[in-house]
């Protein structure tokens, strides 16, 4: 694959991002403000749980969590589902299926140059407000380097569960609600709305078996150094789902694709 | 705008458009199959997420788990207004990109009304089975006694707090008519909502004022819902909430409109 190909993708994506400066304005105040109602109901929820400590989290520790848990929601968000859609109705995804590259790796590269745009906006400003309200707590060290690797591993299986997600759509010609039920189950199963570290016993078990805690909780924890295994295992288990996820998706898309049923276009 | 209609009319004219919008509807049978399933489902992780917060923590800020469950319950109620009947917003922005706006413009019937009316979202309904459940339930461990007064104070307050939500919408829709790619504007004001069901009293200071009166998600639980939970010692603004809310709206809608007009004057 030329990457000069890959390249120019992520610059166009880079380009279109930056052009709604005023929404992007926006997006960023309301993420601030969105930091502020969490930090003020974590904040309660200990003032009156009377201890500091809580499954072995403090108030700092969950409030990091949560927090760079958003910061990364919005980094990682995709519209695949709704893109694909929309490409459907129009009969635009004809086109995109005949570009000479493949189509699973156009949509990837094309919302590259979106994602580094998000990262310097929404991820790093978040990083450093965070840095500065709890003094340094986030350790700056190795794990810095094992939270890069695993948030590459992270949205590679993102955008796994988004393709396959999208690929369902073509069987159901229903988006509004494949979607809510995928983002409702990755958002809570990955630990992303409570730390998976304040789930039932049981529920923690099934959880630990499931690929959505490698999109949230094993970037955080391996950040927060708030890992119970060592850091190679929790990466190997994020490869195994890169690879079973992609697997899966390529081959039911490859099945999909010959259904696809467009009017016009 | 022409001559001013009855209520009367435009409440014929709504049934008339509500018809042939479920009757399309109807047509994709799987898509609202699956919608509805989603919906109950982001309520039930809704309801899980709680769940989990109160085997951890026994209560919230002096709330216990049947009052929190209270404010939940008239939250999910409150917020049905806005997921049933305006609905049409999250559509805006296409419409005001594409050019397609333009065709309510010539109607000779008021352009807000007639760009809601065009959708009424059924799978508002589940949440509110979901939130009328909840309430019923926690209503009946914390033993509120069910009087002609409280019903009709727990109408009021519900009608109050549901013009919040509505108005929040309104203007993060008719945003797009000033700020291109304002898609996300109203993503994280619908986001908000969700810590609507908390007690607003865990707000310190300035976001305090800010989340009462500026992005007014105190109203949508809170303030209202103290009118039957203390009804001997609420603060004056839950007493106020309707008629704050009126203003929102009043408010909203004067914002959206005038997003209208500079649409019109632009001819994009």
């Amino acid at each position: 694959m030329n990457p000069r190909k890959l390249i120019a993708l992520t610059r166009a994506g880079i380009m279109e991002s930056l052009q709604f400066r005023l929404g992007t304005f926006c997006t960023l105040i309301g993420n601030l403000l969105y930091i502020v109602l969490v930090y003020f109901l974590w904040k309660a929820i200990y003032a009156s749980s009377g201890s500091d400590t809580v499954n072995g989290m403090t108030f700092s520790d969950t409030m990091i969590y949560l927090v760079l848990a958003t910061a990364l929601f919005n980094f990682l968000e995709m519209f695949i589902v709704w893109d694909m859609s929309r490409s459907i109705q129009s009969g635009k995804i004809i086109l995109d299926l005949l570009k000479p590259m493949n189509y699973r790796r156009y949509t990837f590269w094309s919302y590259s140059g979106s994602h580094v745009v998000l990262f310097v906006l929404t991820f790093i400003p978040t990083f450093i407000v965070v840095m500065i309200i709890t003094h340094g707590a986030i350790p700056l060290g190795f794990n810095l380097l094992w939270f890069i690797v695993s948030t590459i591993l992270a949205l590679v299986i993102n955008f796994s569960i988004e393709m396959l997600v999208a690929t369902v759509c073509l069987y159901t010609e229903s988006t509004w609600g494949i979607n809510i039920v995928k983002e409702t189950i990755v958002l809570l199963l990955s630990g992303a709305s409570i730390p998976l570290a304040f789930f039932p016993e049981k529920l923690r078990r099934i959880v630990s078996y499931l690929p959505f805690r490698a999109v949230y909780d094993i970037p955080l924890s391996l950040l927060l150094k708030k890992n119970t295994s060592c850091e190679i295992a929790l990466i190997g288990l994020q490869a195994i789902w890169v690879v079973v996820l992609t697997a899966a998706g390529i081959i039911f898309w490859n099945i999909s694709v010959r259904k696809i049923t467009v009017n016009g276009g | 705008m022409g001559k001013r209609r009855g209520l009367l009319f435009y409440l014929s004219i709504y049934r008339k458009i509500l018809i042939q919008d479920l009757k399309s509807k109807m047509s994709y049978r799987a898509d609202f199959v699956i919608s509805t399933i989603g919906m109950v489902l982001t309520n039930v992780a809704g309801f899980i997420t709680f769940y989990i917060l109160f085997s951890n923590f026994p209560s919230i800020n002096g709330w216990d788990y049947h009052h929190m469950l209270f404010l939940y319950g008239f939250s999910l109620i409150a917020l049905t207004p806005v997921q049933c009947f305006f609905d049409n917003n999250w559509n805006l922005r296409f419409m005001v990109q594409s050019g397609d706006f333009i065709k309510y413009c010539f109607r000779p019937v008021n352009v807000f009304f007639y760009f809601m009316s065009e959708v009424f979202d059924a799978k508002g309904l589940g949440q509110l089975a979901f939130g009328i459940g909840t309430l019923v339930y926690a209503w009946s461990h914390i033993g509120i006694a069910v009087t002609f007064l409280t019903m009709a104070k727990l109408i009021l307050a519900l009608f109050a707090a549901s013009l919040f939500m509505i108005s929040i919408m309104n203007i993060a829709a008719a945003t797009c008519f000033w700020i291109q790619g304002s898609g996300y504007v109203m993503v994280i004001m619908f986001r908000f909502k969700d810590y609507a069901k908390y007690p607003a009293s865990i707000f310190e200071g300035i976001f305090r004022i800010i989340f009462t009166f500026i992005i007014p998600i105190a109203f949508v639980a809170y303030y209202p819902s103290l009118l039957i939970l203390e009804p001997d010692s609420f603060p004056l603004l839950s007493i106020l909430s309707p008629v704050i809310g009126i203003i929102f709206f009043i408010i909203s809608y004067l914002f959206w409109m005038l997003g209208v007009k500079k649409y019109d004057f632009t001819g994009s």
